[in-house]
């Protein structure tokens, strides 16, 4: 009964299988350029390896959650107006909350290395910090209950709030002085990186979408799943009492 | 009891089911009795966006003052706790095991540097540096210091370790011309 | 080398909690669908 159960691959397709071979083979291949064949650097050393992962998981959060504002604006736009908009929108938010928290441990990490200390009241990092927080908020108020719909409408607004808060972040290093560096990559026409350190940043960036891709399919059905759950519990209970008072 | 009344909603052919709250919990109510759990969660966000705030609000935002802003720019005065940022001089670091001093300069502004103990990250010369710490006559004491990290990645290759040196004026750690 | 228990850490965090995220998203999904008929799925 159980290994029946564990063979039903319940929320994959063949494309999410595939989508999940791929993404384990591009992990791999960035583990290894991340910690053996990339160069270290000539200011950080080693520890530049750790931009691997944290840059990526940054970038990717702010995409999961611009998709959870865009996905929010479907739910919210009459024409277009779907539950599925909304629980692509909760799922994007959970994974956008995990890459975030990968990126605040991994920087924290890095920081510790590179600049002497875990954590301080920088201005990107104290932005990141209130970014991260609004984002389990969001997920709080996704489950105070209520019906789907007014589940979907009340987080749908928050969202699009929310949002509002990743031009801050992002710019944050522009506006104030700050001990974070400024953006290597994104907007930076000159870019000052050598040729395999940016390949595999972007590899890193790559891989990343995968796993994204990967989790959003998943999460997003298995939220489905959980409201039809809601949706029939309360006809599966009825069907009990009749049963138990022997109406048909 | 036994609900036998239409007006509280049952359809007419259930009439004689019973539709009364029992305390058994019916096979889906987990998420129901987890309720509490998303409002705590909610308190806690909002304390802790309130902490974030306030750190931010009662910290400078400016992280830190250049070397040339102090004395010249708004939280930048001389008489209280500062940041400053500047480039550690080419061949000012002397470490006598206790203190080590130095010299950082911004925007051909130096100012000397006392730091007791071991300056930890990758501390070395010709890179940027905030030190915390407070001005005295002209020497900067400093009690802490954070490597700031220039946005440049060049590999660790020995054939360009020459190249290197492309920090900012006045420092002793320009590229030559 | 010192750092390299900090590097190591970073991407063991990184890739366990992708890891653990996944694995408790398949969990919720198979019980969550024993109650539910497979030709019910809207994407199977």
């Amino acid at each position: 009964m159980t290994t029946r159960v564990a063979r039903d691959r319940v929320t994959g397709t063949p494309f999410t299988r595939g989508l999940g071979i791929v993404t384990i083979a591009g992990i791999v291949w960035l583990v290894i350029f991340g910690l053996f064949v990339t160069p270290a650097d000539v200011n950080q050393g080693e520890t530049v390896r750790i931009m691997y992962a944290h840059v990526p998981g940054a970038w990717l959060a702010y995409l999961a959650f611009i998709v959870t504002a865009l996905s929010s604006a479907m739910y919210l736009w009459r024409r277009t107006r779907s539950l599925t908009w909304d629980r692509i929108a909760g799922a994007s938010a959970e994974i956008g909350v995990l890459f975030m928290g990968i990126s605040l441990v991994t920087g924290s990490l890095w920081g510790r290395l590179t600049w002497g200390t875990f954590w301080t009241w920088d201005a990107r990092l104290t932005t990141t910090a209130f970014l991260f927080v609004t984002y389990i908020g969001y997920l709080a108020v996704r489950n105070l209950g209520g019906t789907h719909h007014q589940r979907a409408r009340r987080s749908a607004v928050l969202a699009l709030l929310a949002v509002l808060e990743i031009p801050l972040v992002h710019f944050s290093v522009e506006i104030w002085n700050s001990l974070h560096q400024e953006a290597s990559v994104a907007g930076n026409t000159d870019v000052t990186m050598d040729g395999l350190m940016l390949f595999t940043l972007f590899l890193g960036v790559i891989v990343f979408t995968l796993m994204y891709v990967w989790m959003l399919l998943h999460r997003q059905r298995a939220l489905t799943l959980e409201d039809m759950l809601d949706d029939t519990g309360l006809d599966r209970a009825l069907a009990a009492r009749r049963t138990e008072a022997g109406v048909s | 009891m036994v609900v036998n009344d239409d007006s509280l909603g049952a359809p007419s052919g259930d009439a004689g089911l019973d539709l009364s709250p029992r305390d058994v919990a019916p096979s889906r109510s987990r998420r129901g009795q987890r309720k509490w759990v998303p409002i705590v969660v909610l308190g806690v966000v909002i304390a802790s966006a309130g902490v974030i705030v306030t750190q931010f609000l009662t910290s400078a935002i400016d992280y830190y003052c250049n070397v040339d802003e102090i004395g010249a720019k708004d939280g930048c005065e001389t008489g209280r706790r500062l940041r400053v940022q500047g480039t550690v001089d080419r061949g000012s670091v002397v470490d006598d095991g206790t203190v080590t001093a130095f010299s950082i300069t911004f925007n051909d502004v130096s100012l000397n540097v006392r730091y007791e103990g071991d300056p930890g990250g990758i501390f070395k010369e010709c890179i940027p540096v905030v030190v915390h710490g407070t001005l005295q006559g002209e020497t900067f004491s400093g009690d802490r210091i954070e490597v700031k990290h220039s946005n440049e990645y060049k590999a660790d290759n020995p054939d360009r370790v020459e190249n290197e040196l492309d920090s900012p004026e006045g420092t002793g750690c320009s590229a030559p011309a | 080398m010192k750092d390299a228990g900090f590097i190591i850490a970073s991407y063991v965090v990184t890739f366990a909690s992708i890891g653990l995220f996944s694995f408790a998203v398949l969990r919720r999904s198979r019980s969550a669908a024993r109650d539910i008929r497979p030709e019910d799925r809207p994407w199977s």
